[in-house]
């Protein structure tokens, strides 16, 4: 027997039936057609997002731990279309509260049609001040006020939204910036460390950054990696010293009317630099402006990326070659009869004056300077061979090594070159003809104030990587002379200052030192009337602590070394010996009561 | 007769209804109580995943508020702001032939500057939370039987001679 409703109820199972297996066949049919891997590609858009976590730039110190390069906050400012609902006022306000903010390509960005983007969020600006986001929150709140009162839906910077990030800051200003170099922080992906420190460490002082899901759903959610910062940098340089040259330097070009200049004070003894300042001074915290304070060629340190031909300063090193190799002695004599010297009967040499100054010692050929007596040296003592070995020893010719960014080198030119030619080998006796860099000069006379010894220069004293820190060792890069011949030229050059009555002496103190003056060449010779004068000098003369290169570009007051330079060495030199706390010789060497 | 006997062992109609709906309601309960269970964790979970999403944007505000500060303070100990603060203080640069100098035995100005506790070999450090407290418990329960079979000498089967 039939139970009533059998058809109707038969019916409702097959319709039912297809229906569920209508279904089936359709979510088989959806895994595998085209569209699938589109729709899972899609479905994961909305799982979370893939977020790159920049670790925290490391900082950077000078020796005694105060803060030269650090991190601030700054905010990226965006547009988050899913919210955006009065576009008008959104161009209106940031465009009249963040700089360089155009109201047209706001407005556009803020009314784009949201379902044509695939991305619906936008970058206005990377970094914005902590001040101007306060003017925008402000005036966010104001908004929201007026919409209560007004009951109406405009005005309204819902969809303008900011995060907070870290962007590098210089406390100290344009102090040490030649030094440092600075961050390009405007564009987070590519930005980098340019010159200086900043680029020489760059890889340490960022950091490895990390890319992190960070998925929607809380279920999923777990503590992010242990992001190391980027490791910290303390430095030889002393700001104190550093403030102190800066500040000399620049009195001093306004004194002379020089072009530049450049001071660097160095540790012979291990090769720090305790301060290196270089004209013209900049603020990397607006980096932005590198344009306009280094138009052109302008170098961003010429202590280390300007190579020119130094002059008499030079003849440090050939003196030091003649006694190391034992073809001269300090008592060692040239009798400059005629005030000229001629190489290979074709060229003459003169002294810096034009005159002739009898027989000298060696002693009176570095006090007066004599360009005769150490093209004599360099070409009937030394010969080329054995001059240019010193020479290189010393290491002109190649980089020193210092860690920073951009460091420049002009190539020797050598006996074996084709462009060399015979006189080459007087003039480069006296520092012309061959063209240095400030931070080379350092290098190699450091060599003599330390027993012979040539140190690495450098700017890194610790590394600060993981919490642990790592110091960094002094290096010797070469011995070019020995350390008899290294004392016995220190005590000559002491010697020389003192009865030349140098201004260059500082009362109190011995000091071993020498001027120089540079012509500069032209494409038609030395013609130009403007020279480069240096001063170099180290001290206490018996165990030097300290070794002060100054170089005055082109300066109109006086074309000497010994009126330029030797003042400005004297300035910094007096000032020095107080902030490294050397007491004069008296009392260092405890003759203050004998 | 062999009927009555049947009879006699049948359970009461009542009496299998109120088994079969006891079996249904002890189902139901032990349905409920293991969702109730996994729903509880999910929302501890889930409670925890954004407490942590919370933490971790505590931390970057504490640590932006730390970079904050910190340049503060280096701006204001800076070169030029502790000059001016020194000579509002009545403070002068000295002069190099009124210094008195005075020998400080151990004192090194030289001395490295320490931030950090010197360079040692790094030892890995094992995770603070159990990998077993990470899974869930159907996850252990799986690992526990595809686990190799390990005797406490660390020998993976068999019997040691």
């Amino acid at each position: 027997m039939k139970m009533p409703f059998h058809g109707r109820f038969l019916s409702i199972v097959i319709i039912c039936a297809i229906l569920g297996g209508a279904i089936v066949v359709q979510m088989v049919r959806i895994n595998y057609t085209i569209y699938a891997q589109q729709l899972i590609a899609k479905s994961e858009d909305y799982q979370g997002i893939e977020k790159v976590i920049y670790p925290s730039r490391g900082n950077i110190y000078d020796r005694s731990g105060h803060i030269l390069a650090t991190n601030q906050v700054g905010f990226e400012l965006g547009i988050d279309l899913k919210f955006v609902t009065d576009p008008e006022s959104i161009a209106f306000s940031v465009a009249s509260i963040i700089d360089d903010m155009d109201y047209v390509n706001v407005y556009e960005l803020a009314n784009t049609e949201k379902r044509d983007v695939e991305n619906r969020y936008f970058v206005l600006s990377s970094y914005v001040s902590k001040e101007k986001i306060d003017e925008l929150a402000r005036l966010k709140e104001n908004y929201a006020e007026r919409r209560q009162e007004e009951k109406s839906s405009k005005p309204s910077l819902s969809g303008l939204v900011w995060y907070p990030m870290q962007q590098r800051t210089y406390p100290e200003g344009t102090l040490a910036a030649n030094i440092l170099g600075f961050y390009n922080y405007f564009s987070r992906e590519t930005a980098q460390g340019v010159y200086g420190i900043e680029e020489a460490y760059n890889r340490l002082l960022t950091g490895k950054p990390q890319s992190v899901f960070m998925p929607n759903d809380p279920y999923l959610v777990e503590a992010l990696p242990d992001i190391q910062p980027g490791a910290s940098l303390v430095l030889t340089i002393d700001r104190d010293i550093q403030s102190m040259i800066e500040k000399t330097l620049a009195d001093a070009i306004e004194w002379s009317d020089a072009e530049g200049g450049t001071i660097i004070v160095a540790d012979p003894k291990t090769g720090e630099i305790l301060g290196m300042a270089s004209t013209p001074y900049f603020n990397p915290n607006e980096y932005w402006k590198y344009e306009e304070t280094f138009p052109g060629i302008t170098p961003y340190n010429r202590a280390i990326g300007t190579t020119y031909e130094p002059g008499s300063v030079f003849k440090v090193i050939t003196m030091a070659a003649a006694l190391d190799s034992g073809v001269a002695e300090p008592s060692t004599t040239y009798n400059d009869a005629t005030g000229v010297y001629w190489v290979a009967n074709s060229w003459p040499i003169y002294n810096w004056d034009g005159g002739a100054w009898g027989e000298q010692d060696m002693t009176g050929c570095m006090q007066h300077s004599l360009n005769v007596c150490l093209a004599h040296i360099a070409i009937d003592l030394l010969h080329e061979d054995l001059f240019y070995q010193y020479v290189q020893a010393f290491g002109f010719g190649k980089s020193t090594g210092i860690d920073l960014a951009s460091e420049a080198n002009y190539p020797l030119r050598l006996p074996t070159s084709n462009q060399w030619v015979e006189i080459d080998l007087a003039t480069n006796s006296f520092g012309q003809g061959i063209a240095v860099t400030p931070i080379q000069m350092v290098t190699a006379i450091s060599a003599v104030a330390n027993d012979g010894l040539m140190m690495t220069p450098h700017v890194v004293r610790s590394v600060i990587d993981r919490g642990q820190q790592y110091d960094v060792t002094p290096q010797v890069i070469n011995s070019p002379i020995s350390a008899e011949a290294a004392q016995t030229l220190t005590q000559m050059l002491t010697v020389a200052l003192e009865e030349e009555a140098s201004d260059a002496l500082v009362e109190g103190y011995s000091i071993a030192g020498k001027t120089g003056t540079g012509e500069i060449p032209t494409e038609f010779g030395y013609t130009s009337e403007l020279t480069n004068t240096s001063f170099v000098g180290w001290g206490p003369s018996d165990d030097p602590q300290f070794l002060v290169y100054v170089w005055l570009e082109k300066p109109t007051i006086s074309k000497w070394g010994s009126v330029v330079a030797a003042p400005v060495f004297r300035d910094v030199v007096e000032q020095l010996v107080v902030l490294m706390r050397i007491p004069p010789d008296n009392i260092r060497l405890g003759t203050a009561n004998e | 007769m062999k009927n009555q006997i049947l009879q006699a062992y049948k359970q009461a109609p009542w009496r299998i209804q109120i088994q079969w709906i006891g079996l249904f309601m002890l189902a139901v309960v032990l349905i409920a109580a293991i969702t109730g269970l996994y729903l509880n964790i999910s929302a501890q979970a889930a409670t925890s995943g954004r407490k942590i999403q919370y933490l971790e944007s505590d931390i970057e505000d504490i640590n932006n508020e730390i970079a904050d500060l910190t340049t503060q303070l280096a701006k204001a100990q800076s070169t030029k702001n502790m000059r001016v603060r020194a000579e509002e203080l009545g403070f002068k640069m000295i002069d190099p032939n009124n210094a008195v100098y005075l020998e400080i035995p151990g004192y090194d100005p030289n001395a490295n500057l320490v931030l950090a506790p010197p360079r040692v070999n790094i030892i890995a450090e094992s995770p603070i939370v159990k990998s077993s407290y990470k899974i869930s418990l159907w996850e252990w329960f799986i690992d526990q039987i595809w686990q190799p079979t390990i005797n406490s000498t660390g020998f993976e089967g068999g019997m040691l001679p």
